[in-house]
């Protein structure tokens, strides 16, 4: 018998670009970093070997600072072939390497001599060797120390000043050694001494959060190259960023959270991502509402909130307006022989659930008529919500 | 060096071998490979630098090992165990 494997259809056209590894060719909203950066090393790119560059990338977890960094790397290493200068940008992660500055220059150095020793020598060796290695294949660097925290937190000082000093004790020979530190907070450069960090502070990139526009840009850039045409509707990306803005303008949790999305619309074999999808990967990227919040609510509360959670099984949409929950509340009420609360008592549970973030509220704003409160269930699927809910109120009512 | 004096050791054919495969390599790992010990193995480098066929470059404390490319001999030794490897 010959097995035949059903085809299925992905709404994923290159899942690759998603990929938290993957630098897009364009960067949006980050040019004017990019310029800057572009500036800081023009010297170094121009005329090699006559300036050391040093500058320090800031930002919150999600803002682009790797990605900026990277972007860099490959437009400067095309730049320096096309002008026949050996340019290497070596990107390093000290997180990966514990924070251990021996196994940073290890790294380094493995780039290029792939078996070079890993043992039997001290980490002020090593950088003398790294240099020896540079100066013997005329090689220029632009090191990026990535994740900077965990070097300051487990070296402290030295490995910093002995980096940005090791060339000033080698008089009218090449800089080869330029660098762009990554630190996520900058609290850590008080524990640098003074000189390293005056050095450092000289040429900073503060990168900002995103904003929730920014991350909707930036997902249409990634759908576009990794979904298939008309499989993410624009409410979809509208939902994801807003999540992701909530989540401190994070565009890495967006990209992550769209990609979920839409492993879950392929395992239910959809034709294309619904924000249920996106409901269900934000579930499963952060457990924020657990269960236990959800039966400490009021009887009402979760009367409203079984409406809300049919309301958008039923319709697939992301938001729901207040008059919309309050018909879906009502209909609840009804099947559970419950009197439905007026307005202004349901719209205080409202605020308070909002407030327990396991729905989140905001203001309609241009494009519907009138001023009324649009709800989101941002953090939990609403077939599960609807399920143990109905569990839980039908087992009340048989009581 | 004699030719048969360089390809009739088991020990020296077998370095030659590493550093075909690898490219470059410190004493140790050489040693390590070829299952021979410490002083066997810098004997034979030294035996094998002498000949012209490889040299080191030294980084501290540490000898890296390679072919020596500016030499046409060097260079057919390595072509011979390259096939001699693919054709086993």
């Amino acid at each position: 018998m010959v097995l035949t494997m059903r085809q299925h259809f992905s709404v994923f056209k290159d899942e690759s670009k998603l990929d938290i590894n993957y630098i897009p060719s364009h960067l949006p909203h980050r040019d004017a970093q990019l310029n800057l950066l572009n500036q800081f090393f023009r010297s170094v790119i121009e005329t090699p070997g006559k300036t050391a560059q040093r500058v320090l990338i800031t930002g919150k977890i999600g803002t682009g600072k790797t990605v900026l960094s990277q972007h860099f790397g490959l437009q400067v290493t095309r730049e320096a072939r096309e002008k026949g200068a050996n340019l290497h940008y070596v990107h390093i992660n000290c997180r990966e390497c514990k924070g251990s500055f021996f196994m940073i220059l290890h790294q380094v150095i493995s780039k290029f001599h792939p078996n070079f020793p890993r043992r039997g020598y001290s980490a002020a060796e090593i950088l003398q060797m790294l240099i020896q290695v540079l100066d013997d294949k005329n090689i220029f660097i632009i090191l990026v120390l990535d994740e900077l925290d965990a070097l300051i937190h487990n070296e402290g000082s030295d490995p910093l000043y002995n980096l940005s000093r090791i060339q000033e004790g080698r008089l009218n020979v090449p800089q080869r050694l330029s660098l762009i530190c990554i630190l996520r907070e900058t609290e850590y450069l008080d524990i640098l001494d003074s000189s390293t960090r005056s050095t450092l502070q000289r040429n900073i990139i503060s990168l900002e959060e995103y904003s929730k526009s920014q991350i909707r840009d930036i997902l249409n850039d990634r759908v576009s190259i990794a979904f298939r045409q008309g499989t993410v509707s624009s409410s979809v990306i509208d939902f994801t960023a807003e999540l992701a803005s909530s989540e401190g303008g994070n565009a890495r949790y967006a990209i992550e959270l769209l990609w979920r999305a839409g492993k879950y619309a392929d395992s239910l074999q959809l034709p294309m991502v619904s924000p249920e999808n996106v409901r269900a990967a934000a579930a499963s990227v952060y457990p924020v509402v657990r269960k236990d919040d959800v039966f400490s609510l009021g009887l009402h509360e979760k009367l409203f909130l079984l409406g809300v959670a049919r309301y958008f099984k039923q319709t697939g949409l992301a938001y729901v307006s207040m008059g919309d929950a309050e018909e879906a509340y009502a209909i609840v009420c009804e099947e559970f022989g419950q009197k439905r609360l007026q307005h202004t008592q349901l719209w205080k549970y409202v605020k308070d659930l909002a407030a327990s973030g396991i729905i989140e509220t905001k203001p309609s704003g241009t494009g519907q008529r009138g001023q009324t409160t649009i709800i989101s269930l941002p953090k939990v699927p609403a077939e599960d919500l609807e399920r143990e809910l109905t569990k839980f109120l039908s087992a009340m009512r048989r009581q | 060096m004699a030719i048969e004096e360089v390809l009739s050791s088991k020990g020296r054919v077998k370095i030659l071998k590493i550093l075909a495969n690898i490219g470059e390599l410190n004493i140790s790992d050489i040693a390590r490979r070829a299952g021979l010990n410490y002083t066997v193995t810098n004997r034979h480098l030294l035996a094998l630098e002498h000949s012209g066929l490889i040299l080191h470059k030294k980084f501290g404390r540490i000898r890296i090992y390679r072919y020596n490319e500016n030499n046409p001999k060097a260079e057919m030794v390595r072509k011979l165990v390259d096939l001699w490897e693919q054709t086993k």
